[in-house]
């Protein structure tokens, strides 16, 4: 099965996304497998609403394990089957807590075998003179690692609140040569290019 | 090594010694080198000067190495001429070979391609060998498809056909001519994708050029590949026993010798293959006279003596 693995800085909506984008397909339960960076591995089965409700958090390090469902997209009367893996966040330096460093390690040594790579980034942190404050130094050396190989693609989250406008708009200018897709994790908007870029790249 | 590396890198962030950035630099610059990688083939890295030194290993052929390096001049020089808008010469390559078997004409042909491949004349530089059977068809119509299935395989690279006078062979009725016409108009159409180099004996060769003179005008270039000397073949002898890790004692050389002589004066006496054949035999041969030995030295298994030098008899 190919593997999507979803990665970003903390707090932007990874969890979210995957969860909303499994709500987006049709699934109504979600098997979570739980890979810590220890080896232990958790299957729990939640239903959305309480996968929301127990996964989701606006504190940073929520994630600090590989958590990953696997998701059947129907494609006309047929369907493909992807891997997709939350991961926990990333953050530029050196975190001070090691077993968040070691869940980080474990992001990191997945990117390479995930054949999509889905990088999320928060438009609301944005200032509104100076765009450039989006763009962490991480999220710049992710998006030119993804400009080398295929299947990436950049999620602009949190579109629905207001006056993220011009940070898209920045986005699109400044990184040409990468998949730019505006969405709401949260309200669903947008998944459907998602959805497509997913199928076309499985 | 290059994985090693990366673990390492990964394991140095878990102890909190570089930063996560530090390590995303080294993701970035290991998915960069491998998409170069994938660009650049494997054989690209041989230098020129490589293929160069390997033709210059080749015993004997004074003039090919001569001409091979005025060609290479002549490219350069050309290509140096273009970009100061001076008026250039074509680049024609087509090319005659005249020699008997074993005078080294496919080995030089497969270099060239190499060599012509790295300055970048041809795209691939592979070579496709072929002789009147892979051209000439059996029916009307058949051959000017055949010819046309050759020449596709060896765009990009060298086609070269061994024994092209017997094309010619056969009489008025006989399809040999047809392929003829049709490989003139295919290298004329493919001018810059293709080199054709036509091989064969130096009689016959001269024959066949002159029946189609048509031909002799667009091969520019015709290298003749003398016999080799007895001496030249002896040091081949040598070169051959030491690649595959044998010596040959001085009584073998000696034996090598006559039977070279012997041989000479014998038409299409093989030159280059008969020594490798001989060669091959003597290995066998050694390989038969230490199976009944008890014990057996480095220096035995090394040697090739003179009793092995058995020339060609027959099984």
């Amino acid at each position: 099965m190919k593997k999507a693995i979803i990665i970003g800085r903390t707090n932007v909506g990874k969890t979210t996304f995957m969860i909303n984008f499994a709500d987006y397909i049709g699934l109504s339960k979600i098997l979570i497998k739980s890979k810590y960076p220890d080896g232990k591995i958790l299957n729990k089965e939640f239903s959305l609403h309480i996968a929301r409700k127990n996964l989701i958090s606006n504190k940073a390090y929520k994630t600090t394990c590989l958590q990953s469902i696997s998701l059947e997209i129907p494609v006309y009367k047929g369907s493909k089957k992807v891997e997709i893996i939350d991961s926990s966040g990333l953050c530029d330096g050196i975190h001070p807590n090691m077993q968040i460093r070691k869940s980080i390690v474990q992001t990191l040594e997945n990117i390479q075998n995930s054949s999509i790579l889905i990088h999320i980034i928060d438009l609301s942190q944005s200032i509104k003179d100076r765009p450039e404050e989006l763009i962490s130094e991480i999220d710049r050396q992710i998006i030119k690692y993804g400009s080398t190989r295929t299947g990436y693609v950049l999620l602009a989250n949190k579109i629905d609140i207001k006056e993220t406008k011009e940070a898209v708009d920045y986005l699109k200018e400044n990184f040409s040569n990468v998949l730019i897709i505006p969405i709401s994790a949260l309200y669903k908007k947008g998944f459907n290019e998602v959805k497509k870029f997913v199928i076309n790249s499985i | 090594m290059n994985k090693n590396k990366y673990k390492e890198i990964l394991t140095l962030y878990e102890l909190g010694k570089v930063s996560l950035n530090e390590t995303f630099d080294h993701i970035v610059s290991k998915s960069q080198k491998e998409i170069k990688s994938n660009d650049t083939q494997k054989e690209d890295d041989e230098t020129l000067e490589d293929i160069m030194a390997e033709l210059y290993n080749l015993v004997g052929l004074k003039n090919v190495k001569k001409l091979v390096k005025e060609i290479i001049a002549f490219i350069e020089i050309q290509e140096k001429r273009k970009k100061n808008n001076l008026l250039t010469e074509p680049i024609v390559l087509h090319m005659i070979f005249r020699g008997n078997p074993g005078t080294g004409k496919t080995t030089v042909a497969r270099i060239l391609g190499r060599i012509f491949k790295k300055i970048g004349v041809l795209e691939k530089g592979h070579l496709v060998e072929i002789e009147r059977a892979d051209l000439v068809g059996e029916y009307i119509g058949h051959t000017a498809l055949k010819v046309k299935r050759q020449v596709k395989k060896a765009l990009g690279g060298i086609l070269f056909i061994d024994e092209a006078y017997s094309l010619a062979r056969g009489g008025e009725k006989d399809f040999g001519k047809e392929a003829i016409d049709a490989l003139v108009k295919s290298m004329e159409d493919n001018k810059d994708k293709l080199i054709l180099i036509l091989a064969g004996y130096e009689k016959e060769m001269d024959i066949f050029l002159r029946t189609n003179p048509g031909l002799k005008s667009r091969f520019p270039i015709h290298i003749d590949f003398k016999d080799y000397t007895i001496e030249e073949l002896i040091e081949i002898a040598k070169i051959m026993a030491k690649s595959r890790e044998y010596k040959l004692s001085n009584k073998a050389i000696k034996k090598l010798e006559t039977i070279l002589k012997n041989k000479n004066y014998e038409y299409n006496s093989g030159n280059a293959r008969l020594v490798r054949n001989i060669i091959e035999k003597a290995i066998r041969k050694q390989a038969v006279r230490l199976q009944k030995r008890k014990y057996v030295t480095r220096e035995d298994l090394l040697l090739l003596r003179a009793e092995d030098i058995g020339g060609d008899d027959k099984y």
